[in-house]
C-alpha cells in the first residue's frame, strides 16, 4: 500500500489533495514576447462534497484568472469567471474554446520543458497547489 | 465509366466533409488597397496577393486560447496541403493584429513561432478597418479595467484570397488540418476550372 501511495505520488502531472485530482496541467508553450499565456488542465473533485473554485494564482506571472473563452456567431469573446461549482464525482476540464486559466505577464521567458506554479483558491480555504508543465502543443485535433 | 468512378469517389468523400472546415463564397469578393508593416520593416500590401494563395488571420496577441490554436492547426493544414498541391499553390499564412498598440513592436516574432514561413503584421486603424470590413471579418476593443487591461473579441473564422486578389472563402473552427486542407485543394481545382472557361 505504502509503495502503491509511492507510485502515485511519483505520477509526473497528478497532484492529489484533499479530494481533488488534477491532471494533465499544462501551458502551451507561447510565442516570444507574447504576455498572455494560458493553462489547461482537467480538475476532479474524488470527494464527498461539492467543491467551489473562486480563484487562481502564480508566482510566475503578475495576474492569473479563471477565463471562459465562449463563440457566438463566429465571434470569440473571453470573459472572467469567478466561481465554478465542482459536484463530487465530477471532472472539470480547462481546455481549448472553454474554459482556460489566463497568465498574464510572465516573470521571466519560459521554455519547453520549463514549469509553472499555480495555486487553485477554494471557497472553503484550500489551496490546491500545482505544477503545470510548458509544452509545445497548440493542437488539439478537434 | 470514369464519371461513374468520379461520383462514387465523390460520395465516399462526402461524409469526411461533413463537418464544416471551409464556405467558398458564392462570388469572389474584390478587396481594397491595404498597407501593413512590422517591427522588422516587413510590409504586406495588396500587390502581394497577386500571383499566390494567401490566408489571412484577423487576432491579437495578448490571446491566450484562440489565436494560438489557430495558428497551431493552419501550420499542420499548411502541411498537409502541401500534400495534395504544387508548391507555389500552398498558401501564405499572414496574421494581421488587431491591436497596434500593444503589439506593434514585436508583432513580427508572432506567427513565425508557429510556422517559419508564417508572416505576421498590423497597421494603422483605418487599414486595419477596411480589411476586416471587406472580408467580413469583424473585431472590438473592449473596455478597459483598472488596471488598462482590455480584452479582445474578434472573427474565429479567417480569410483565403486567390491568386487574383480577391476573397474566395473562409475558413472556420475547428480547422482541422486534414479537412482544411481537403477545402483548400476543392477551391484551388474549382478556381482553376473558373479560369479555364
Amino acid at each position: 500500500m505504502k509503495r502503491f501511495a509511492l507510485a502515485l505520488m511519483c505520477l509526473p502531472g497528478l497532484a492529489f489533495a484533499e479530494g481533488l485530482t488534477i491532471e494533465e496541467p499544462m501551458v502551451p508553450l507561447a510565442p516570444p514576447g507574447v504576455m498572455a499565456h494560458a493553462a489547461f488542465m482537467q480538475i476532479t473533485n474524488t470527494g464527498d462534497s461539492p467543491r467551489q473554485l473562486v480563484g487562481v494564482s502564480s508566482p510566475d506571472y503578475a495576474m492569473a484568472h479563471i477565463h471562459q473563452t465562449s463563440e457566438q456567431n463566429g465571434i470569440a469573446t473571453m470573459s472572467g469567471v469567478d466561481l465554478i461549482e465542482i459536484a463530487p464525482g465530477q471532472t472539470v476540464a480547462f481546455a481549448h474554446g472553454g474554459l482556460h486559466i489566463m497568465l498574464m505577464h510572465p516573470k521571466a521567458a519560459l521554455a519547453e520543458g520549463d514549469t509553472v506554479n499555480l495555486s487553485l483558491l477554494f471557497a472553503n480555504g484550500a489551496v490546491e497547489p500545482v505544477t503545470a508543465k510548458v509544452m509545445r502543443q497548440h493542437r488539439h485535433g478537434s | 465509366m470514369i464519371k461513374h468512378l468520379m461520383t462514387a469517389l465523390f460520395l465516399l468523400a462526402a461524409p469526411a466533409s461533413a463537418q464544416v472546415q471551409g464556405v467558398e463564397l458564392d462570388e469572389p469578393v474584390a478587396l481594397p488597397a491595404f498597407t501593413y508593416s512590422n517591427d522588422l520593416g516587413e510590409s504586406f500590401t495588396d500587390q502581394d496577393l497577386t500571383g499566390a494563395w494567401t490566408i489571412i488571420m484577423f487576432g491579437f496577441l495578448s490571446c491566450p486560447d484562440v489565436c494560438p490554436f489557430t495558428l497551431g492547426n493552419l501550420e499542420a493544414a499548411i502541411s498537409e496541403t502541401g500534400m495534395r498541391v504544387r508548391p507555389d499553390n500552398v498558401p501564405k499564412v499572414v496574421f494581421i493584429s488587431v491591436d497596434p498598440d500593444r503589439d506593434a513592436e514585436t508583432v513580427s516574432d508572432y506567427a513565425k513561432f508557429f510556422h517559419p514561413e508564417f508572416k505576421s503584421f498590423t497597421g494603422t486603424r483605418d487599414q486595419i478597418d477596411a480589411m476586416v470590413e471587406a472580408t467580413d471579418s469583424f473585431y472590438r476593443l473592449m473596455p478597459p479595467d483598472s488596471t488598462g487591461y482590455y480584452e479582445v473579441q474578434h472573427s474565429s473564422a479567417v480569410s483565403v484570397i486567390a491568386p487574383d486578389g480577391t476573397l474566395r472563402a473562409k475558413l472556420q473552427p475547428p480547422f482541422d488540418p486534414g479537412l482544411t486542407a481537403e477545402f483548400l485543394a476543392r477551391l484551388q481545382i474549382s478556381y482553376r476550372r473558373e479560369l479555364s472557361q
